[in-house]
């Protein structure tokens, strides 16, 4: 309590500082006054009384200063002190303070916006009970449906089930479908369908995580327990604000999915974004409910249909090898009980290898973070060179003007002014600059970070991730803030308030310390040219390896094709239904007969749209059994409109039905290594073992294409007619000739002519889509460029800025050699040649500083080795160029000296 | 005539005692007092008395408010709080303490 007292009463004191003052002068007046009077009523003459009440009353000044100081701010006073003292010095030199301003803004700005990304994609806590307790089954990085026995990613429901009752480890026991389901569907009382990103759920996932409805309630394990028995919905926050514009009365409102009615009976709270980072579902939906939520997958009962992420809540206690220990007993338990459970030699080897790990689900799942966590850190490093390299160039400036400042210093260490309060002060004022630069960065980065996160979207979609500020956002900001300043601010402080005062004061310009300070400049200088052609080589490669990607031989045409998806099963064509076929065709036919289109086609995929792969056996020959073939499902016209050149044999047509000989045509790598030598028309193989071995004969070979991602190696694919394996194909691609902006109205018309509410989405072209599946080296490649040529840029300042000293400081020595007749060419090489050796020092020292770095991002190259030596002979040579031209202004400006006034300077 | 400085610590028991026998005064009373009542024996640099004023302004055992004078003019009028008066308490006793162990020191033959 009398803490708080005291607190108050400084407080109030601090905010009446000036009438604090003023009081205790008017107090000390009077007693003087009082006094006076009482001396000269004994007699005294009017000095005499003056002097005796001074001599009783002591020091007035002194003792002003020590009541004031009583309170303790002195402390606050000096800084607020310092930090007018700080501003002002930043106005006094506009020039100075606008360069170490903005490179100071986009240097921490850089560094915050990164920061936000790697914190949204990385490092953030899911919004969830306890967090850190949870633990997911295998890493995440298989998703999909699967049917081999013992995968140690994906699980099937039963085994879930089983799971879920039998462990002893676990408070809690969940299962996601390992992907989401984007589909059309219909709110209630409207006509268009719309796009929903479904998440199935078990009934025990809310729960689990310990996640509540902000309106209604979350599903639970009851609608989680009979098989299509209760269509419940849970939408996400920013669906029912998106869609339903926050309707209050959103509960037991209707969705139409596919041709069953649901009932949302909750609405997340807004924080929720799911269990997968930068994939926030719309709409959860019961497991249960899953072969009525298109595209109708019916794994409930399948003991070996794994589909499913497993998640535990880890009980008190329980450590990490305790659960693993568990799940791995039950892992084997649980599936050598199924009935059904395939017990072939091969498959109960494959068991004995198996073991489930337990990963850390803390900051949840994310495919972006394998994507991007690589590309993230080494953005991180880059933009930390070029804040240190802001940081040398802050520092030099500063070193610039305390030259002009030694004699202030001087007098005021005279004075008696401590030299701890002096570096405090130039810190104080470094730290003014620095907060200044941050407070633009953070300006800078609220910006850049949205930018960032388009970029890393490569879309026309940006990813659900939260990248606005946050408090873990500031406080790395303000931590750098403050480092920067002590980086920069360090060097001159100390160096400002060390020197002989006798020598400093006789003459303003002390020539025993410029030559310390000249070398401390230039080694400044050095640093900040070797950070630079590190960063130089990095986007040197980055870009190189760009260039390879983007000259990779697809194997298809990417130019000209317009590419877009449709959504068949929202409007009530269910899986597998053979009206399909009409539809597509219909579709193709009336897209062909767009003037400018020459081929169309629906397929199953495109490119970079994950793939569908089992082991096939073909006939008469023993392939490789554990080599898994990827498929595709096309139209009759599907090779022409991608371009992709026939090999051998002939393609789809006509003549395949429904009814007809099972045909397949081959990529060229699967002709070569899975079929005896000689061609492969006519052979025939099959899906799955080898009873199937003659189901489909082989028409046709076609080139190789990149079908997952351009690093890929050559795939072994085959192609399947849509008329014998009737699937939604919803890709549908078209080539066409003249301008998109022509075609594409008249395909959407093509398209809705056969059905008006066919869903139409994800419009873009071929050559998009390829370009999007490089997104992270396009990301990095351009960003490091850009870092990298801002590095470059802010050395140049450097340079310049030291040179312009160094000559101004050289005048009398220059004009001294040009009355003796030196050439104004020898005066400009004599500049010149300083700068040339200091960046030659620097490539020196960076040159071996780039190849250590270059092996961190060798896995992120392509097409070339960390030490290419055509990316380190350019930023070598870039440098050089650049450095020359910054040094020249300077060389220039030297060489122009009149003797006679630079003779008559001193 | 022979003056003394006062003990050591005992500046702010002075201050005390002297406002809590009249209630309320200001500063060169304080002073003032302090002289008279010892007889001229004790000798406060008056100055000092403000930077002390100050400081048991901060503790919180006086408090401060304007007034006139008999004289008609301003002056700051300083009161004992409840701490105050809890303060002066501790502060005789141990005075007292450490006058009577140091006289039983001296009075020892």
């Amino acid at each position: 309590m009398s803490f708080f007292g005291e607190l108050t009463r400084r407080l109030s004191m601090l905010f009446h500082r000036s009438q604090f003052d003023a009081d205790l002068e008017e107090e000390m007046q009077l007693h003087l006054e009082l006094r006076d009077q009482e001396q000269l009523q004994a007699g005294r003459t009017q000095a005499d009384a003056r002097s005796a009440t001074r001599r009783r009353f002591g020091n007035p000044t002194r003792l002003k200063e020590k009541s004031h100081m009583t309170w303790g701010w002195q402390w606050f006073e000096d800084l607020l002190q310092d930090v007018s003292y700080g501003m002002r010095a930043m106005l006094r030199s506009p020039g100075i303070t606008i360069v170490a301003l903005l490179s100071l803004a986009l240097g921490i700005g850089a560094n915050t916006a990164i920061f936000s990304l790697m914190d949204a994609v990385m490092l953030r806590s899911l919004p969830v009970d306890q967090p850190e307790q949870l633990v997911l089954f295998g890493n995440g990085t298989d998703s999909g449906i699967s049917d081999g026995f013992s995968n140690e990613d994906l699980f099937s429901y039963p085994f879930y089930r089983e799971m879920q009752q039998k462990n002893q480890v676990f408070s809690g026991f969940a299962a996601v479908f390992s992907m989401n389901n984007r589909i059309h569907g219909f709110v209630e009382g409207r006509k268009e369908a719309e796009p929903m990103n479904i998440q199935l759920v078990s009934g025990t996932y809310f729960p689990m995580l310990g996640v509540h409805a902000t309106i209604g309630r979350t599903i639970t394990d009851e609608d989680d327990r009979m098989k299509d028995g209760n269509p419940v919905a849970v939408v996400s926050s920013s669906w029912w604000n998106r869609s339903m514009a926050h309707d209050a009365s959103v509960l037991n409102k209707k969705l139409k999915i596919g041709s069953t009615i649901f009932t949302i009976v909750g609405v997340a709270p807004s924080e929720f974004f799911g269990t997968k980072v930068g994939d926030s579902p719309d709409i959860w939906i019961p497991l249960s409910m899953q072969k009525e939520v298109p595209p109708n997958f019916d794994g409930y009962s399948g003991n070996f249909s794994e589909s499913l992420y497993l998640m535990g809540r880890l009980k008190p206690g329980t450590t990490m090898a305790q659960a693993a220990t568990n799940v791995n007993l039950l892992f084997r338990q649980i599936l050598l009980g199924f009935p059904d459970a395939p017990l072939s030699q091969e498959n109960l080897e494959k068991l004995k290898k198996t073991r489930v790990v337990l990963s850390p689900m803390t900051t949840g799942l994310s495919s972006l973070r394998r994507k991007f966590s690589e590309p993230l850190k080494i953005l991180m490093i880059v933009v930390a060179l070029v804040l240190l390299i802001a940081c040398a160039n802050i520092a030099n400036l500063l070193l610039a003007r305390s030259t002009a400042r030694t004699r202030e210093f001087a007098v005021r260490q005279a004075l008696g002014a401590r030299r701890s309060r002096l570096i405090r002060q130039l810190l104080t004022e470094s730290l003014v600059l620095a907060l200044t630069g941050g407070a633009l960065g953070v300006g800078f980065a609220a910006g850049a970070s949205r930018l960032l996160l388009h970029m890393v979207s490569g879309g026309q979609t940006t990813v659900p991730l939260d990248v606005s500020l946050n408090i873990r956002l500031l406080l790395f900001t303000l931590a750098i803030t403050c480092l920067t300043a002590v980086l920069f601010g360090m060097i001159p402080a100390f160096h400002a308030t060390k020197f002989e005062l006798t020598e400093s004061l006789k003459d303003g310009r002390g020539q025993t310390s410029a030559g310390e300070k000249n070398r401390l400049a230039k080694a400044l200088v050095i640093a900040q040219i070797a950070f630079s052609l590190v960063l130089l080589v990095g986007s040197g490669l980055f870009l190189r390896s760009l260039i390879n990607l983007t000259n990779v031989d697809t194997g298809f045409n990417r130019e000209n094709v317009l590419r877009l998806q449709t959504d068949a099963s929202s409007i009530g064509y269910a899986y597998g239904d053979s009206r399909l076929l009409g539809l597509y065709q219909q579709i193709e036919d009336r897209a062909s007969a767009v003037p400018g289109v020459s081929a169309a086609s629906n397929s199953l995929f495109t490119y970079n749209e994950g793939s569908w792969n089992t082991r096939v056996s073909v006939h008469g020959y023993d392939a490789d059994k554990n080599r898994n073939i990827k498929h595709n499902i096309v139209g009759n016209g599907y090779f022409a409109a991608m371009g992709i050149p026939l090999l051998a044999g002939r393609t789809f047509g006509p003549q395949d039905t429904a009814t007809s000989q099972k045909v397949t045509v081959i990529s060229d790598t699967m002709a070569r290594t899975m079929f005896p030598a000689g061609s492969p028309i006519g052979h025939r193989y099959g899906v799955g073992d080898p009873e199937h071995a003659n189901d489909l004969e082989v028409i046709g070979v076609v080139k190789d294409v990149k079908f997952g991602s351009l690093q890929e190696d050559q795939q072994t694919l085959d192609y399947y007619p849509v008329t014998q394996q009737i699937r939604y194909l919803n890709d549908f691609e078209v080539r066409y000739t003249g301008s998109l902006d022509a075609v594409l109205p008249a395909v959407r018309r093509a398209i809705h002519d056969v059905d008006p509410n066919l869903p139409i989405s994800n419009v873009t072209t071929l050559d998009e889509q390829v370009g999007r599946s490089i997104t992270n080296q396009r990301l990095v490649a351009q960003l490091s460029t850009f870092f990298g040529l801002l590095a470059v840029f802010l050395s140049c300042i450097g340079i310049y800025g030291l040179m312009s000293y160094v000559v101004t400081r050289r005048t009398n020595e220059i004009g001294i050699r040009m009355a003796l007749g030196a050439e104004r060419s020898h005066v400009r090489w004599l500049v010149m040649r300083e700068i040339l050796f200091l960046v030659a020092l620097g490539v020196v020292i960076g040159v071996p500083a780039a190849l250590a770095g270059n092996r961190l991002i060798s896995n992120m190259l392509f097409g070339l080795l960390p030490a290419d030596p055509v990316s380190l002979i350019a930023a070598v040579g870039a440098l050089l160029l650049v450095a020359a031209i910054a040094g020249y202004l300077p060389a220039r400006r030297a060489s122009l000296v009149d003797p006679m006034v630079a003779l008559r300077c001193e | 005539m022979n003056r003394d400085e006062i003990p050591p610590g005992t500046l702010y028991l002075l201050i005390l005692k002297t406002v809590a026998r009249t209630g309320k005064m200001h500063g060169y009373e304080i002073a003032d007092s302090i002289q008279r009542t010892s007889d001229d024996v004790l000798q406060v640099e008056e100055g000092s008395l403000y930077p002390a004023l100050q400081r048991m302004l901060i503790k919180g055992w006086v408090t401060a408010e304007w007034g006139t004078t008999a004289g008609n003019r301003r002056a700051r009028y300083y009161q004992l709080t409840a701490a105050g008066r809890k303060q002066l308490a501790t502060e005789i006793s141990q005075f007292e303490r450490v006058i009577g162990a140091i006289t039983r020191v001296i009075q020892t033959a």
